[in-house]
């Protein structure tokens, strides 16, 4: 029996790819001053830094209460605002139920545009606007949670079963009742799932919000690390990292029975 | 009866009705918690309009002479991050897989688990007194934050593969290395550059933020801007990064879908 023969590589497809790569590698690791070397001397700050980080300030522990349930709060505020702004801004972007071509690519764009931003970049931009606190906080997490459930929901909005749709619009209905009643119960166990997975990305983002002025407990880990009180900021992460994993675990076991 | 339409249930609350109740008494104990008062929620769309009238006209000399270089440097440190994540993670999403190392797996997952919950900027916040301030320590951060979510990603990707090459090397006397080199890496690596891909996109918008605390690109430059309230310059940063991130998101999509057609 005879050895198939090996197909063809294209070498140029190749060539290109690995030079480009190869390419882009050298040009970033110079940009930013990447260094081996760099990293193995500052071992030794490393280590310092290390000794100064262990043990973790208990003691911090109790005062980091209320500002926990700040973040929470912020988290809880803008997945509900944007769990809500989200259904319109899916269902005109889902390409079978939109309004016209024109609403579907302006929506659609629009979302994408909003998902271009970092959630951080949002809470800038609302601290400016609104002042410190976590009023700016919940603004920023109500439109990063548009952006996630829209972009998320739309697609399974596109995938649903078109007939009961249709056979509303058939009975007469008008076009708000074709989505109530044909579209949206079918994308509704996704709906609430996405949400959830939201409102798991609001709450670590919520941690880190603070840094930039947006209230939660990223505030307090602010003033801990320009301190460089290391042992305060160990506790903080430490806790956030606590309340994050216990959070997710809840929330992915509501999502697992849900799917 | 031709016709029998079924009964609905009746008096009986359904878990979706106590979910909603429960779910808006959160929303408005967190309202008040916060202090956001009707009043102050008035206020609120005549402050954002107020601040975003100041966005016109756009600086945009400013725009290339210093938020250019910040977002190149953005780019330059995802790409690094995500370099570094791949290659550590490569070898983790092989020992990951149930599959091929049933013992070592579940051990490996957890780790991947608790690597995934850390945001990457509370790495940075580490890495910038190890390191110095600048971009070297946001790659390291973004690099080390990566490797959760490839890992994991990475060994559902080995879990899936066909058996049959690796079982036929082994039955022609082929040792474990060999299997993993001529039957898994084969089946598994499109996939793996197709995820390594997607975690670079998100990196972009990850190293973005990371100059809020000094471990470089654009986000000190925009941090610094909104301070002395420069919104002109604020909006060329917004501008230039909304254009550079969707440029590189379609590049980058286009690239792994081609991938994963073959």
């Amino acid at each position: 029996m005879a050895i198939p023969a090996k197909p063809p590589r294209n070498w140029w497809l190749w060539g290109g790819a690995g030079g480009f790569l190869l390419a882009m590698t050298v040009w970033s690791a110079h940009g930013i001053g990447f260094s081996l070397n760099e990293l193995f001397c500052n071992m030794g700050m490393g280590s310092r830094l290390l000794n100064e980080s262990f043990p973790p300030d208990f003691a911090f522990l109790p005062r980091l209460f209320g500002p926990f349930m700040e973040t929470l709060y912020i988290a809880i505020i803008g997945t509900v605002v944007g769990g809500i702004l989200a259904i319109p801004i899916a269902v005109l972007a889902a390409r079978n139920l939109s309004l016209g071509k024109l609403v579907w690519f302006a929506d659609r764009n629009f979302m994408n545009i909003l998902r271009t931003l970092p959630d951080l970049f949002w809470a800038m931009l609302f601290a400016a606007a609104v002042g410190f606190g976590p009023v700016a906080g919940a603004l920023a997490l109500s439109v990063f949670t548009i952006a996630v459930i829209s972009k998320l929901w739309s697609e399974s909005l596109e995938a649903i079963d078109m007939g009961l749709p249709e056979a509303v619009r058939a009975a007469g209905g008008s076009w708000l009742q074709m989505v109530k009643f044909g579209a949206l119960p079918q994308a509704l166990s996704q709906y609430v799932s996405y949400t959830l997975y939201a409102f798991e990305l609001n709450v670590r983002s919520s941690m880190v919000l603070g840094l930039v002025g947006a209230g939660g407990i990223g505030m307090i880990l602010e003033t801990q690390r320009a301190n460089f009180e290391y042992e305060r900021v160990t506790m903080i992460i430490l806790a956030v990292l606590v309340a994050v994993l216990i959070i997710e675990q809840i929330s992915e076991s509501i999502r697992k029975r849900l799917a | 009866m031709s016709t029998s339409i079924k009964p609905q249930p009746q008096g009986r609350v359904g878990w979706a009705t106590w979910a909603t109740f429960i779910i808006a008494a959160l929303f408005v104990w967190s309202l008040w918690a916060i202090e956001f008062s009707p009043a102050r929620m008035i206020q609120v769309p005549g402050q954002l309009a107020e601040q975003l009238s100041f966005f016109y006209p756009v600086d945009m000399a400013y725009g290339w002479d210093a938020v250019l270089p910040a977002i190149v440097e953005s780019i330059q440190i995802a790409w690094m991050g995500t370099l570094i994540a791949a290659v550590l993670s490569l070898p983790l999403a092989l020992l990951g897989a149930r599959t091929l190392f049933p013992r070592v797996a579940r051990f490996v997952k957890l780790i991947s688990a608790t690597a995934r919950a850390f945001p990457e900027i509370l790495l940075a916040i580490y890495f910038v007194p190890i390191v110095g301030l600048g971009p070297f320590a946001g790659a390291l951060a973004i690099g080390i934050s990566s490797v959760g979510m490839l890992t994991k990603l990475g060994s559902e990707v080995v879990e899936s593969i066909d058996f049959g090459p690796v079982e036929a090397v082994e039955a022609s006397g082929g040792s474990r290395w060999l299997a993993l080199r001529y039957a898994v890496m084969p089946q598994v690596l499109p996939e793996l550059a197709a995820h390594w891909l997607f975690r670079f996109e998100l990196n972009i918008r990850a190293s973005a933020v990371l100059g809020v605390v000094g471990a470089g690109g654009v986000g000190g430059v925009l941090l610094n801007t909104l301070r002395y309230g420069h919104l002109d310059k604020a909006a060329a940063v917004l501008i230039l990064t909304i254009i550079v991130v969707l440029i590189i998101d379609m590049i980058s999509g286009e690239i792994r879908h081609r991938i994963i057609r073959g």
